[in-house]
C-alpha cells in the first residue's frame, strides 16, 4: 500500500503519483542487448559444430596474412569461412576469396569494431552446415573490439613485433580477454633487435592470466606451425562443443 | 570511439525503463564504469551529451561511478586494489587472480520524474 495516499501500488509504479521522482535500481550490463545477440550467435555455431575464432589486433599486424597462410595449410582438411570486418573496402575479403574460401565482408563505416548484431547478419549469408571453422577478422583496433562479445568460442589477439613488447600493458582489456596471443612477423625480430618475446609474454602474464603466447611468421620465411597446432587442438576439442569453456568475453562484464 | 555504441545501448535501456513506468522525463542516470571494461568515462560522457538530444533523457544528468580495480589472489587470498596493467598479487606475486571489481559496465539506477498530471490522491 502506498504510504502517501493509501492506494494499492505495484513495485513498478510505486510513488509515481506521489509527486516524488522514482528511482529504479537496475544493475544491468550496458551491453546486455549485444550479449544476448552474441549468445544467439553462439547457439547457431554450436548447433552446426562450427568453431568460431575472433581475430583481433592493431591495423597492419598481419591478421589477413595469417589467415591466408592458415587457409593454404588447412583447406584440404577443414571447411573454412571468414567474416571480414573493415571500416571501408572489401580488399581483405577479396584476398581470402582468392584462396577459394567464402568470405563475407562487413563494412562498419565509422564504427571501430564488430558487434554481435553485425556478425549475426553475416552468419546468415554463410553455409554454416558445411563449415568446420569460422574466422571473424575484427576491425584493426586494440581498444574497441575488446568490449563486444560476438558469439565466438575463442579470442585470439595478434601482436606484431614491430609494435613494441609492452603493448599488453598498454592495452590490458584486449590482451586479458584473449585466449591466445600470437606474436606475428617474428622473421623481423633479427632486424629490429628491440622486441623481446619474453618481455611480451611477461606483460601478458602480468594481466593475471596464463594465456599462451606463440610466435609466427606468415610471409617472408613462413612459420605458422605453433599456430596451426593450437588451432588443431581447438578443433579436436570441438565435440562436444557445448562443453567447451567459454571465452572470457562470453562472461557478463562484472561477473 | 565505441563509446558511441555503448551510449546508444544505454539510452535504449533507459528509454525502455521510462516507457515501462509511464514516465516521459528522465532526471538522472547512474552508471558504473571500471577501468577494465574498456570504456573511457570521459568519452562516454561526451557521447551522452550528443546522443541524449530529443529523447526522454534529453535533460538527464549522467552520473558515472568509477570503480577502482580490485583483485583477489587465488593463491594467498589477499585482496587489494591495483593498476589495470598489473593484475598480479602484490603480496605473493601470484598471477592466478580473480577480478573483484573494476570491470563493470553497468546501468546502476535511473531516476524518473513523477508525471505531474498523474495524481490519485
Amino acid at each position: 500500500m502506498c504510504e502517501t495516499c493509501g492506494c494499492a501500488v505495484t513495485p513498478g509504479i510505486a510513488h509515481l503519483h506521489g509527486g516524488e521522482n522514482v528511482v529504479i535500481e537496475v544493475l544491468q550490463d550496458l551491453l546486455a542487448a549485444n550479449n544476448e545477440a552474441a549468445a544467439h550467435n553462439r547457439e547457431h555455431l554450436d548447433r552446426h559444430g562450427v568453431l568460431a575464432i575472433n581475430l583481433m589486433s592493431s591495423p597492419g599486424a598481419g591478421k589477413t596474412a595469417l589467415l591466408e597462410a592458415t587457409i593454404v595449410a588447412l583447406r584440404d582438411r577443414y571447411r573454412i569461412a571468414v567474416i571480414e570486418g573493415d571500416l571501408e573496402t572489401d580488399n581483405d575479403a577479396a584476398r581470402i576469396r582468392a584462396h577459394g574460401v567464402p568470405a563475407i565482408q562487413v563494412t562498419t563505416g565509422t564504427a571501430c569494431h564488430l558487434d554481435a548484431h553485425l556478425v549475426h547478419r553475416a552468419l546468415h549469408d554463410l553455409p554454416l552446415a558445411g563449415l568446420d571453422l569460422l574466422f571473424i577478422e575484427n576491425v584493426g583496433n586494440l581498444v574497441c573490439p575488446a568490449s563486444f562479445d560476438l558469439g565466438q568460442h575463442r579470442n585470439v589477439t595478434l601482436l606484431s613485433v614491430t609494435e613494441g613488447d609492452d603493448k599488453p600493458a598498454k592495452y590490458p582489456v584486449i590482451f586479458r580477454a584473449s585466449d591466445l596471443v600470437v606474436l606475428s612477423k617474428t622473421d623481423l625480430l633479427e632486424v629490429l633487435g628491440d622486441f623481446d618475446p619474453l618481455r611480451a609474454a611477461a606483460a601478458v602474464r602480468a594481466l593475471g592470466r596464463d594465456t599462451p603466447v606463440i610466435l609466427t611468421a606468415a610471409r617472408r620465411i613462413p612459420d605458422v606451425e605453433s599456430w596451426l597446432n593450437w588451432l588443431e587442438g581447438e578443433l579436436g576439442a570441438l565435440r562436444p562443443i557445448a562443453q567447451r569453456p567459454r571465452s572470457m568475453l562470453a562472461a557478463p562484464v562484472g561477473a | 570511439m565505441h563509446e558511441l555504441s555503448v551510449c546508444q545501448a544505454l539510452l535504449r535501456q533507459v528509454a525502455k525503463l521510462a516507457e515501462g513506468r509511464g514516465a516521459s522525463v528522465v532526471e538522472s542516470i547512474t552508471i558504473e564504469v571500471g577501468p577494465l571494461c574498456g570504456v573511457e568515462p570521459m568519452l562516454l560522457a561526451s557521447a551522452f551529451g550528443i546522443l541524449r538530444a530529443g529523447g526522454c533523457a534529453a535533460q538527464a544528468a549522467l552520473l558515472i561511478e568509477e570503480t577502482p580495480v580490485t583483485i583477489g589472489c587465488l593463491n594467498c587470498g589477499v585482496q587489494a586494489q591495483t593498476a589495470p596493467s598489473r593484475l598480479v598479487c602484490a603480496a605473493c606475486g601470484g598471477f592466478r587472480i580473480r577480478i573483484v571489481a573494476g570491470d563493470e559496465l553497468r546501468l546502476r539506477r535511473v531516476e524518473l520524474r513523477a508525471p505531474a498530471s498523474v495524481s490519485l490522491a
